[in-house]
């Protein structure tokens, strides 16, 4: 079963997507329409390259650290809470133990993230994904 | 605010406290961890900008889908490989991954 099936046979999780390397390639289920999940997908992979960013200042002056690669992130809303581990993403509902649930589903089936998707995210803006990736 | 009380949440390795702008007012370490206090007003100030680009999301988002929820925004997390920062208002915890509790420390920040 894939990841996205996975997070969404989760109660409580209201959708669940990937996105690829741009941000407009994307897959997902749940109560999202396509335009939102377009949406979703560019605004995950934005704060994620954001993040990669600013942990790799901080790593500059604490090598090794423990920060980067940077894994993911959390937004935590009134009652819901965005949450990207990689390239996926979940929309869930602030129950109590889900969250902690789905961020421990997601960072052991996605794996540790390490450069080279990193390295990929960057490396394709703007050039011709398709070719490469698909 | 206790910083003594948020090092006691599950993994802890640091709790700190930032101004409007992100400067690092306060913090704690756990003896022998790598982070610096270097390292805290790095990531204060770069928790307050993430805060900051997640609550406009938040705003954005509701208006533009319709959907709610996501205001007010109440704490955003960056996850390293081996250890999350937690933050919400002007007060942030150091947590490492393998022990966090992600619900634990945005409770305990809207607490503080």
């Amino acid at each position: 079963m894939n990841i996205v099936k996975q997070l969404m046979a989760i109660p409580g999780v209201i959708a669940a997507g990937e996105f690829a390397f741009r941000g407009d390639r994307f897959s997902y289920e749940g109560a999202l329409t396509d335009e939102f999940a377009r949406m979703a997908s560019i605004l995950c992979r934005a704060n994620t390259l954001a993040i990669n960013m600013q942990t790799e200042i901080v790593d500059s002056f604490a090598e090794g650290c423990g920060c980067r690669p940077v894994q993911g992130w959390i937004a935590h809303g009134n009652l819901v809470t965005i949450c990207a581990v990689g390239n996926y993403f979940a929309f869930v509902e602030n129950r109590d133990e889900l969250l902690n649930d789905v961020m421990t589903i997601m960072r052991a089936k996605v794996g540790d993230i390490r450069d080279d998707l990193l390295a990929n995210l960057y490396s394709k803006i703007g050039g011709d994904t398709r070719e490469a990736l698909y | 605010m206790n910083l003594d009380k948020m090092m006691d949440l599950p993994g802890a390795m640091a709790a700190f406290t930032y101004s409007d702008k992100g400067d690092l007012q306060a913090h704690v370490l756990r003896e022998g961890t790598e982070l610096t206090p270097q390292v805290l007003d790095l990531l204060a100030h770069s928790c307050v900008a993430n805060l900051a680009i997640a609550n406009m999301e938040a705003r954005g988002w509701e208006a533009v889908t319709g959907q709610g929820g996501f205001q007010p925004l109440k704490g955003f997390s960056v996850v390293g490989l081996e250890w999350s920062v937690v933050v919400n208002g002007n007060c942030g915890v150091v947590v490492r991954n393998r022990d966090a509790d992600y619900e634990a420390a945005f409770k305990a920040l809207q607490a503080a």
